[in-house]
């Protein structure tokens, strides 16, 4: 095992300070941010460090809000699909057979749709806002990681310590919870770094199509969504948000790289 | 023997999903909130004229009825009519796949003439237990930015500053291919960007993973050079990897046009799926989302197929991947 | 060449940027417009050759089931498009002058009596002459139709042929806004013969007696029109082909209008004159339309509190329509009673008895009605302006305790919820009516038995039903706009449909492309209504 390596750690610091940057505003830093302070769209200044938007709002609790929607529904999304996809793809791995068909049959479905379809019809579905967008991410990064988590549940059912773990009549529950899950615990966390970026991203896609949560409330999609319309007039309104989700998914992105290296580690060489 | 079993297999599964992928189309678009009624009809609309378009439409039949409808139509090669245009929904797909497949193309040509070069080179050059934290975090921004952002940033700064380009003014390829190209290049660009950095990052990894290999410590012991080493030893080996993701890609990119078809607004089958859905148009949404995971689906038996030829050990004959 | 050019376009910025110095900041509808009669934002330049090509993207594609009849078509969009092909008896001309169209003249020999005299000359686009006979089918076909423009054309008793190229209609009952409401789309004029002998379905094609003819239609994608070579009005139209693209995105249409692909645009965004400042050789007009943003209160919900005249009272003194004008619309729209401002003889917002009246009055009535901490769901559809006016409306209404949850959905799914059941589920809803070009017209839908739409949420207020009634007997003049006022009060205090304020246009177009016509006042949304005259600069 290596240590995580510098650009991975910044990575993690990134995300630290954006979680804080986050935090700030339900502890009320920076102001309400639904209420209308000033003049419209005006540059950045005393009062409005980060200028206001097209209705006269401080555009920086607005981007302190946007980021805490947005990290905390793909959070939350990624949570339960790795819950699900712990779930399933270890039971479908472990026991294959008919569940193991069935399991797999259904995860095919639901790859088979290109994700932002998927958004768009659960969304569509069920009226737009957080809980559409939590269920769409949920079923746009399901697909992957349950493949994954099944590939290396097979794998891990035939290492010698699950067979005479099962030989000395550990019951399956134990089994899978003691022997087989710690075993696929890397894939899963480096997946869920993965699905953590594409979360984010279908989050800021439906809204960019106006599928995304309920006005007032700021994401970093809406927010991008409407300052990419006043880019030319007003650029710090897509400033703001565009550069910090542009840096939550490198980061996470990063760390998922560097979690990867250090629980799948593997040799390299150079040929010059 | 068992490679026409191995072939059955594949298309009985491949249908199973292709069903499964209908079923849930069907039952999403009918649980759409919105009465289709209301939205083509506009809210002036009488109940008898309500009425009257359920029944023109097959839509005041049970359910299950009207899948079966449906999907005994759809093979047949019947896509249905669409409720806005009352045009046949299958001749309005077959005009605006080619702005879809010519944007996939261009983005998926990008990635492997760019994508797979870059790969290779950075996994060549990169020194053992150095990070290449260069090349990491360029390919790292390159995934990280979502075609919306980049789209609206293209069609700010090409509106501005046109250099030959253009932005919202899509011409037919048939018609003068030429300015089709100058509307697609940017289109295609932004779309690639993804492209090229997943393929670079899954090609480094894949060639990192073939040089530590016993041959290519033979090889450098023989003595050959790096270029005939790359050439004959890694790109074999690591090209397996690297199919299966263009392969993937090239679904991914489906879903990609959608955004970008709409931000450069290109008439092609992303476009044509999001318009469907704000109207309820059902003919038009079913038939556009089956054809992308039908797409998607043949796509990934091709991959099969192709990585069986590239190696014979991983392909076909090896058994079933899932 | 290129120093040179550069060189102008400096001169020019330098010459406008002393213009912009010399006085308070204008708007296009009062800036001096080089040369632009009253009522005008634009004129097109006559001393230009006619033909070419004249590109034109907007935002949506006409689209209903109904197909391309004119007489079923309801939204303003779709007039937009079909009035390029279809013409009517009379139109509106600057200011919302009735002007004649299909009709050279009109005698009206008593209130209750119109004789249409028809322009002579006039073909359908089939080569086929117009008489008098398609023109009372045209309207009967209407009368008989379950289109929503009934409800406008008043009380219609007989259309007749009154001799040769003469047309005779009776009203039962003297009715004012009768020739704004011939004026519209839906009372274009058929071609009955081919109707009846079922050789042309409307739904399908369209054959009017308009200056262009289809020659291609890709829904949502684009339209083709081709210049009718036998129009009536020699010279017209002037540009051979007329090219429209649908652009959904905003982005693209004004990527598309500064790289030269469109010459001319509708923008959406009540900012995009700004966007647009630094773009060479584009200019961005707003046209004041009639139309305007309204708030809809579901009395009919059962246990709602939104039932209780008093808490709509109370919702209707706490909103600011002067800051929704303000903020929502950036100043381009202005506050409206129900008689949309702007319109001859329309009332004064600023008298209405709600508009004197501050956050305190409306705590007060909301106490008496045992309704404090009053709270409901605000459904809006996603098309902007619209999220902008719901959230300027929250803060309003938070000033008087009011909490709105703002409720956003996609079209298709707001249509459902408003009008998809009887009585309505929603609380309350934003939407806009297109104005028409008469006072006392819209008003009508303010009478759910008239209008249909809203009788799932609305009950009949007969006072107000009266008043409406009232105003559109009385003949234009001081006794009408008294009628009129009286229609505001009542609107006002019924408070089930609170109209807020008027909904601009902005057009943007290429001047080194084109010189169009513009009036500075729209009824029925038509930013196309002088295509027509646009001419097409060629040289560049």
């Amino acid at each position: 095992m290596r240590k995580l390596d510098r650009l991975s750690i910044g990575g993690l610091a990134c995300l630290l300070v954006l979680v804080l940057f986050a935090l700030g505003s339900p502890a009320g830093a920076g102001g309400d941010p639904d209420a209308i302070v000033g003049p419209r769209l005006q540059p950045p200044g005393p009062g409005w460090w980060l200028g206001t938007d097209n209705l006269g709002r401080s555009v920086l609790p607005r981007v302190m809000e946007g980021v805490g929607t947005t990290l905390l529904l793909s959070s939350v999304a990624v949570l339960v699909t790795a819950v699900l996809s712990a779930a399933f793809g270890i039971l479908a791995g472990y026991r294959g057979g008919y569940l193991n068909e069935l399991v797999m049959r259904l995860v095919e479905v639901l790859y088979s749709f290109p994700a932002i379809v998927l958004a768009i019809l659960v969304a569509a579905v069920l009226g737009p806002g957080q809980t559409a967008a939590l269920a769409s991410i949920v079923l746009v990064t399901i697909p992957l990681m349950t493949r994954l988590v099944r590939a290396a549940a097979v794998a891990v059912a035939q290492r010698d310590y699950v067979t005479s773990a099962v030989i000395s009549g550990a019951g399956l529950p134990r089994v899978l919870v003691r022997h087989v899950l710690p075993n696929v615990a890397g894939t899963i966390a480096v997946q869920g770094t993965y699905a953590l970026s594409v979360g984010i991203a279908v989050e800021g896609g439906l809204s960019f199509l106006g599928f995304g949560v309920q006005p007032p409330q700021a994401s970093l999609g809406v927010l991008i969504q409407q300052g990419g319309t006043y880019m030319i007039a007003a650029p710090w309104l897509i400033l703001g948000p565009g550069v910090v989700l542009v840096a939550a998914i490198l980061a996470i992105n990063v760390v998922g790289d560097g979690l990867r290296d250090r629980l799948e580690p593997r040799e390299t060489r150079s040929l010059t | 023997m068992r490679l026409l079993m191995w072939w059955s297999g594949r298309a009985l599964s491949s249908a199973a999903t292709l069903l499964g992928v209908s079923v849930l189309i069907f039952a999403a678009v009918r649980l759409m909130p919105g009465g289709f009624a209301e939205t083509v009809l506009g809210p002036f609309a009488t109940a008898e004229q309500k009425a009257e378009l359920a029944t023109r439409y097959g839509l005041d039949q049970p359910v299950f009825m009207q899948y079966g409808h449906w999907l005994a139509a759809v093979s047949g090669g019947d896509f249905g009519i669409s409720m806005i245009s009352r045009q046949p929904v299958g001749a309005e797909l077959l005009a605006r796949l080619p702005v879809t497949a010519e944007l996939t193309v261009l983005a998926v040509a990008a990635s492997v003439l760019l994508g797979v070069p870059l790969g290779v080179l950075t996994a060549v050059r990169a020194r053992p237990g150095g990070g290449g934290a260069a090349g990491r975090l360029l390919s790292g921004l390159g995934v990280s930015v979502p075609e919306f952002v980049l789209g609206s940033l293209v069609v700010f700064v090409f509106s501005r500053y046109a250099l030959g380009l253009k932005v919202g003014s899509w011409v037919p390829l048939t018609q003068d291919p030429a300015a089709n190209l100058a509307t697609m290049i940017l289109p295609a660009a932004v779309l690639s960007v993804f492209a090229i950095s997943v393929t670079a990052r899954t090609t480094r990894d894949a060639v990192m993973g073939v040089l530590v290999e016993p041959y290519v410590t033979a090889a450098v012991g023989r003595g050959e050079s790096p270029w005939s080493i790359v050439r004959h030893h890694i790109l074999r080996n690591a090209a397996t990897p690297v199919v299966t993701l263009i392969g993937t890609t090239v679904a991914y990119l489906l879903g990609g046009a959608l955004i970008v078809e709409h931000v450069f607004n290109l008439p092609g089958v992303g476009s044509y799926i999001v318009q469907a859905v704000g109207r309820r148009d059902y003919a038009v949404v079913q038939a556009g989302v089956l054809l992308a995971a039908g797409v998607f689906i043949v796509m990934n038996v091709l991959i099969d197929l192709l990585v069986g030829a590239i190696d014979p050990r991983l392909g076909v004959l090896a058994g079933r991947r899932s | 060449m290129r120093p040179l050019r550069l060189a102008c376009g400096v001169a020019a910025a330098l010459l406008a940027s002393a213009c912009a110095a010399t006085g308070p900041i204008t708007t296009p509808t009062d800036a001096a417009q080089e040369s632009a009669a009253p009522g005008y934002l634009a004129v097109a330049d006559q001393a230009l050759a006619p033909g070419g090509t004249l590109n034109v993207q907007v935002h949506i594609d006409s689209g209903a089931a109904t197909g391309y009849d004119p007489q079923l078509a309801d939204v303003a969009t779709t007039w937009q498009l079909l009035s390029l092909s279809y013409e009517t008896l009379v139109t509106v001309g600057p200011d919302f002058a009735i002007q004649p169209l299909l009709a050279e003249k009109w005698d009206t020999p008593d209130d209750r009596t119109y004789v249409f005299h028809l322009r002579e000359g006039v073909t359908f686009s089939n080569g086929r002459k117009l008489t008098a006979d398609d023109v009372v089918g045209s309207l009967k076909r209407l009368l008989a139709s379950k289109s929503v423009w009934v409800g406008q054309l008043g009380p219609v008793d007989e259309i007749a042929k009154d001799g040769d190229g003469k047309v005779k209609v009776t009203l039962k009952e003297p009715y004012t806004p009768f020739l704004a409401a011939l004026a519209n789309v839906p009372a274009a004029i058929l071609p009955m013969k081919e109707i009846d002998d079922k050789s042309v379905d409307p739904a399908t094609t369209l054959l009017g007696t308009g200056p262009y003819v289809v020659e291609d239609h890709r829904q949502d994608v684009s339209w083709t029109f081709r210049r009718n070579d036998a129009y009536w009005n020699q010279g017209k139209p002037a540009a051979d082909v007329l090219n429209i693209t649908i652009a959904p995105e905003e982005a693209a249409r004004i990527a598309a209008l500064q790289n030269g692909g469109a010459a001319l645009a509708t923008l959406g965004n009540v900012d995009s004159e700004s966007m647009l400042a630094g773009a060479a050789d584009v200019k961005v007009v707003t046209q004041a339309t009639t139309d305007f943003y309204y708030l809809m209160l579901n009395s009919l919900k059962p246990g709602s509190k939104l039932a209780d005249p008093k808490v709509r009272q109370a919702i209707n003194i706490a909103l600011d329509t002067k800051q929704i004008a303000e903020v929502a619309l950036g100043g381009k729209g202005e506050p409206t009673a129900v008689t949309p401002a702007g319109l001859p003889g329309s009332c004064d917002p600023a008298a209405l008895p709600s508009a004197a009246k501050g956050p305190d009055e409306a705590k007060r009535l909301l106490a008496e009605a045992g309704a404090e901490n009053l709270s409901f769901t605000l459904t809006i559809f996603n098309t902007e302006p619209a999220p902008a006016v719901a959230q300027v409306i929250q803060q309003n209404l938070q000033q008087a305790g009011i909490t709105v949850k703002i409720e956003q959905m996609d079209e298709a799914s707001w249509s459902g919820k408003v009008y998809g059941k009887a009585p309505a589920e929603f609380d309350a809803a934003l939407s806009w009516f297109a104005g028409y070009a008469d006072p006392g017209m819209v008003t009508k839908w303010w009478n759910p038995e008239t209008a249909g739409f809203n009788a799932g949420f609305m009950r009949p207020d007969p006072a107000l039903s009266a008043a409406i009634d009232a105003a559109g007997k009385e003949p234009a003049g001081a006794a009408r706009d008294r009628a009129l006022a009286e229609v505001c009060a009542q609107a006002d205090a019924d408070a089930q449909m609170i109209p807020l304020v008027t909904r601009p246009a902005t057009v943007a177009f290429r001047t080194d492309a084109l010189s169009p016509s513009l009036y500075a006042t729209e009824g029925y949304g038509n930013v196309l209504r002088l295509v027509a005259d646009a001419r097409v600069k060629k040289s560049r």
